[in-house]
């Protein structure tokens, strides 16, 4: 697209952080209300997704560097995996529930289940989001 | 009856019917979305309990929907996404080598 | 094959689903999900039913699951490089595996 109207970018670009901030509300409260890793994960792939979509593959390249999104999917499988592993240091099982709990309600109030959210939602997000600058930037 | 068993078993029926007659590829890859579309409803609705709110803790009792499926279907969500997304991306790789995306006529090449 | 024969194969296969499919709908299902309704809250401390049954009683298959989406990343990430193909061309004469 070489010429976007002007009413899609002015929007997009103010109404850009808004879907970043709720993307990461969706996932840091996942056990008090809808949502979790998964679902606040693809608002936040979907976030990238647009911003491409309107201002051109290369300025959103500038912004959010392949190399950089791809080193976050793989540290947040590596952190999975690691958080697993600290259960079996501490006595316990594998993915074992070692955490405190807090009061009913509140957001650390959970356990591990707000770690392995927050891990979960920065791996689909930015795995979607190299998804779809692989298969845009495609020569044939 | 309309409910969600039977919408769920006709989207599944729409997807094969789909893959058995589009030579299309891309076609045939959004039939097979499809079908997962309607696995998915299928087994939501097999949890539907009648008179029942959201499986969400509030003040009260009430009578809670069925929360297993919900949460096994999650997963199957995200892995129908990249399915689907390697599909894709064999599909444009299956372009670059043979030039055409008729099915009928990339296997009559070789 | 042609649209007759889909759509003939079709309607066969939709008497026995739907024949097969005759479970009472909307009743109360016990077993598991009573369990976890019951002792969810005490035990895990999340109000979310679904997020406690998927990230504290089966977090094993949350693993799988994370392992299968990471693959398929990959997978595209490696299928469409830049400019040579996953195996490189003999042309180029670069060898990068």
């Amino acid at each position: 697209m070489d010429r976007t109207s002007s009413i899609l970018k002015i929007f997009t670009r103010k109404l850009f952080s808004f879907i970043l901030l709720y993307g990461c509300y969706l996932i840091s409260h996942g056990h008090l209300s809808p949502g979790g890793g998964f679902q606040g994960g693809v608002v936040f792939g979907s976030a990238i997704i647009l911003l491409g979509l309107v201002e051109g593959v290369k300025l959103t390249e500038k912004r959010f560097r392949e190399d950089s999104l791809s080193l976050t999917k793989n540290v947040g499988m590596l952190v999975f995996i690691f958080l697993g592993f600290v259960g079996i240091f501490l006595g316990y099982y594998f993915l074992s529930d070692f955490l405190p709990r807090g009061e009913v309600g509140t957001v650390p109030s959970a356990g591990l289940i707000l770690l392995l959210n927050l891990t979960i939602g920065f791996m689909v997000g930015t795995g979607i989001a190299v998804i779809f600058y692989r298969i845009v930037r495609h020569k044939a | 009856m309309i409910n969600g068993v039977s919408i769920g078993i006709i989207v599944v029926l729409i997807g094969i019917y789909g893959i058995l007659t589009k030579r299309n590829l891309i076609k045939m890859v959004m039939a097979l979305y499809i079908m997962n579309s309607g696995v998915i409803l299928l087994f939501i609705s097999i949890g539907y309990v009648a008179g029942g709110e959201a499986a969400i803790f509030e003040s009260g009792k009430k009578l809670m929907v069925d929360p297993l499926p919900q949460a096994v279907m999650l997963t199957s969500l995200v892995i129908g996404l990249g399915i689907t997304a390697l599909a894709l991306a064999l599909v444009i790789k299956i372009y670059d080598e043979y030039g055409t995306l008729n099915a009928s006529r990339i296997l009559e090449d070789k | 094959m042609s649209r007759i024969y889909a759509a003939t194969l079709l309607l066969i296969l939709a008497f026995f689903l739907f024949s097969a499919v005759k479970l009472d709908y909307g009743q109360l299902r016990g077993g598991v999900s009573e369990y976890y309704i019951a002792r969810g809250v005490a035990e895990t401390g999340a109000l979310n039913m679904v997020t406690a049954i998927y990230l504290n009683y089966r977090v094993y298959d949350t693993l799988g699951e994370a392992t299968v989406f990471f693959a398929s990343a990959l997978g595209v990430f490696m299928l469409l490089r830049k400019n040579t193909g996953p195996a490189g061309r003999q042309e180029e004469g670069e060898s990068d595996g």
